[in-house]
């Protein structure tokens, strides 16, 4: 008597239903798409108009902090990735999955690729409340691509991390208590306030970390200011994040799925 | 077999007069609400982490601000601390405020309220100990505040009186905005509705006030705002009680409107309570 064989698993196919699945997940949650929409115009009008006027960056504080702000979200929206795969984990659905013949990877890819969606959202978002705000972006085309292109890559990293973050947490509120750090982030950097405006010892790690050199490209790329080498290292920091994310993520999820 | 019936009881039983209704004097009402005060401070005993606002926050708030900010804002550190610090306190005891609702609205869900109602106690008990409690953790985050300020290098010249009646001005306004979301907490069917909705209050007033810049950098018509916004008064009265030592009018509209607040607020939420419970 032969064993039936089952069919390969279409990982592509399997990570587009994965996907499908998250982001009606969000859609059916009210609270997530408020916040989604709000938070990004919430600090828009905070920054802008709140402490717009009493920070100088040679330029209209707008056209300086709209970057930050779109990296402000995506870190926020990592946070939301981390809570929504630790529920997975911990209401039992994954179980589930794992008595189908679907590729196993897909569900952390299902993940990583809503919230790429989401964060480009949200970001189209920041950069339409922006222009109403007075934003005046002078790039081309093939600029503009490079923004959303720098923006994915960085979300995509982001997620993988977070990801990782979701599977490591007990629960979904340790989970949001692990993202703080990432959210955090964005505010040590040339986000909000150039970087020689702090004081030496955090001027030192505002430049070094490595949200500073993304948020210098898509500035580069949105107000043709000198880029430099910003493009280079924020290229080589999102791949070490993904990377780093994409293997931790993988073997907690094995690790958590095989006891 | 016969079976033993017994006889009706033909006696007239006439109801006395049903027990007098034991009134409680105002001096056991206090002893009362300080012991259901009391009962807040063991909850924070075992639930520490009830203090995270007001230990993390103004930690976090005040260093954020002043090393990430302050350069940009006022040229360097030691000339934001003045502007800053009363500014935190303020915006973190206020938002601490929103507590009082929250828990409030948890412990009437759990129905440890109910107990309370059949304890020969003053009906306001629990709900004045909840509120007095809670001027504990309003007392520790001015506390946490100020010695971060000092810490950083902020040298209030209003010496210690000044820094000692700003935390107190503090307390008293936040103890008042705190008879406001008891209120929502005795209103809301949810705690999650109470936190979400003040939330919604808390930060456009704490944010659009002159909290953490000078009001004259922000544009026009939000500048018409932040003036008649109350949580401006209040952070200015600070900073001239701290900074300068100086009781000025600020200081005077602050009081003012605390007592308005409590007059207006604390019977309509004992009133509410009284309905609800």
């Amino acid at each position: 008597m032969s064993t039936p064989t089952l069919p390969r698993p279409a990982v592509a196919a399997d990570s587009l239903a994965m996907l499908r699945r998250s982001l009606k997940h969000l859609l059916r949650s009210p609270d997530s798409m408020i916040m989604a929409v709000a938070l990004p115009i919430m600090l828009m009008l905070l920054f802008v108009y709140v402490f717009g006027g009493a920070i100088d960056t040679g330029t209209a504080y707008i056209n300086y902090v709209v970057p930050g702000i779109i990296l402000l979200c995506a870190a926020f929206g990592a946070s939301t990735t981390a809570v929504g795969v630790s529920s997975d984990m911990t209401e039992g659905i994954v179980d589930r999955f794992r008595t189908l013949p679907i590729a196993q990877s897909s569900f952390l890819t299902g993940h990583v690729l809503a919230s790429v969606v989401r964060n480009l959202l949200t970001g189209a978002i920041v950069i339409a409340v922006a222009l109403l705000m007075g934003f005046r972006p002078t790039s081309d085309p093939m600029k503009w691509l490079g923004v959303i292109g720098m923006i994915a890559a960085f979300v995509f990293a982001l997620s993988y991390l977070s990801t990782a973050l979701g599977l490591l947490a007990k629960n979904p509120e340790a989970a949001g208590g692990f993202t703080f750090v990432i959210m955090f982030l964005p505010y040590v950097s040339s986000a909000f306030v150039p970087a020689e405006t702090m004081p030496s010892w955090l001027r030192w790690f505002a430049e070094n970390q490595p949200i500073t050199p993304i948020i210098e490209t898509v500035r580069g790329l949105l107000m043709g200011t000198p880029i430099g080498s910003s493009a280079w290292l924020a290229v080589a920091w999102c791949a070490a994040i993904a990377a780093v994310g994409f293997v931790w993520a993988n073997v907690l999820y094995r690790n958590r799925v095989t006891r | 077999m016969t079976t033993a019936t017994l006889a009706p009881d033909t006696r007239t039983t006439h109801p006395g007069p049903p027990p007098a209704a034991r009134s409680i004097s105002l001096s056991q009402t206090v002893a009362q609400s300080i012991t259901m005060a009391h009962r807040g401070l063991i909850k924070l005993k075992h639930n520490p982490e009830q203090l995270f606002d007001v230990v993390i926050q103004p930690l976090i708030f005040t260093v954020m601000f002043t090393y990430i900010f302050g350069g940009a804002i006022s040229g360097d550190v030691e000339s934001y601390l003045p502007i800053i610090i009363p500014g935190i306190l303020v915006q973190t005891v206020i938002t601490a405020s929103i507590v009082t609702g929250t828990q409030l609205r948890e412990d009437m869900d759990k129905g440890v309220f109910d107990r309370f109602k059949s304890l020969p106690i003053a009906r306001i008990s629990p709900l004045a100990g909840a509120l007095l409690s809670d001027m504990v953790r309003y007392f520790i985050a001015t506390t946490i505040t100020f010695a971060m300020g000092l810490a950083m290098g902020y040298r209030p010249g209003g010496g210690v009186i000044g820094v000692v009646s700003a935390g107190l001005l503090v307390i008293v306004c936040a103890f008042a905005i705190s008879w406001i979301f008891a209120l929502m907490g005795v209103l809301m069917n949810k705690a999650s509705s109470v936190q979400g909705i003040s939330m919604l209050i808390l930060f456009p007033l704490t944010f659009m006030s002159n909290a953490f810049v000078p009001a004259d950098t922000m544009p026009g018509w939000m500048q018409a705002f932040v003036n008649v916004n109350p949580v401006s008064h209040v952070v200015t009265a600070v900073r001239d009680l701290a900074n300068d030592g100086h009781f000025g009018i600020h200081v005077v509209w602050s009081l003012l409107g605390a007592a308005i607040i409590v007059a207006v607020m604390a019977p309509l939420t004992v009133r509410t309570y009284m309905r609800k419970t």
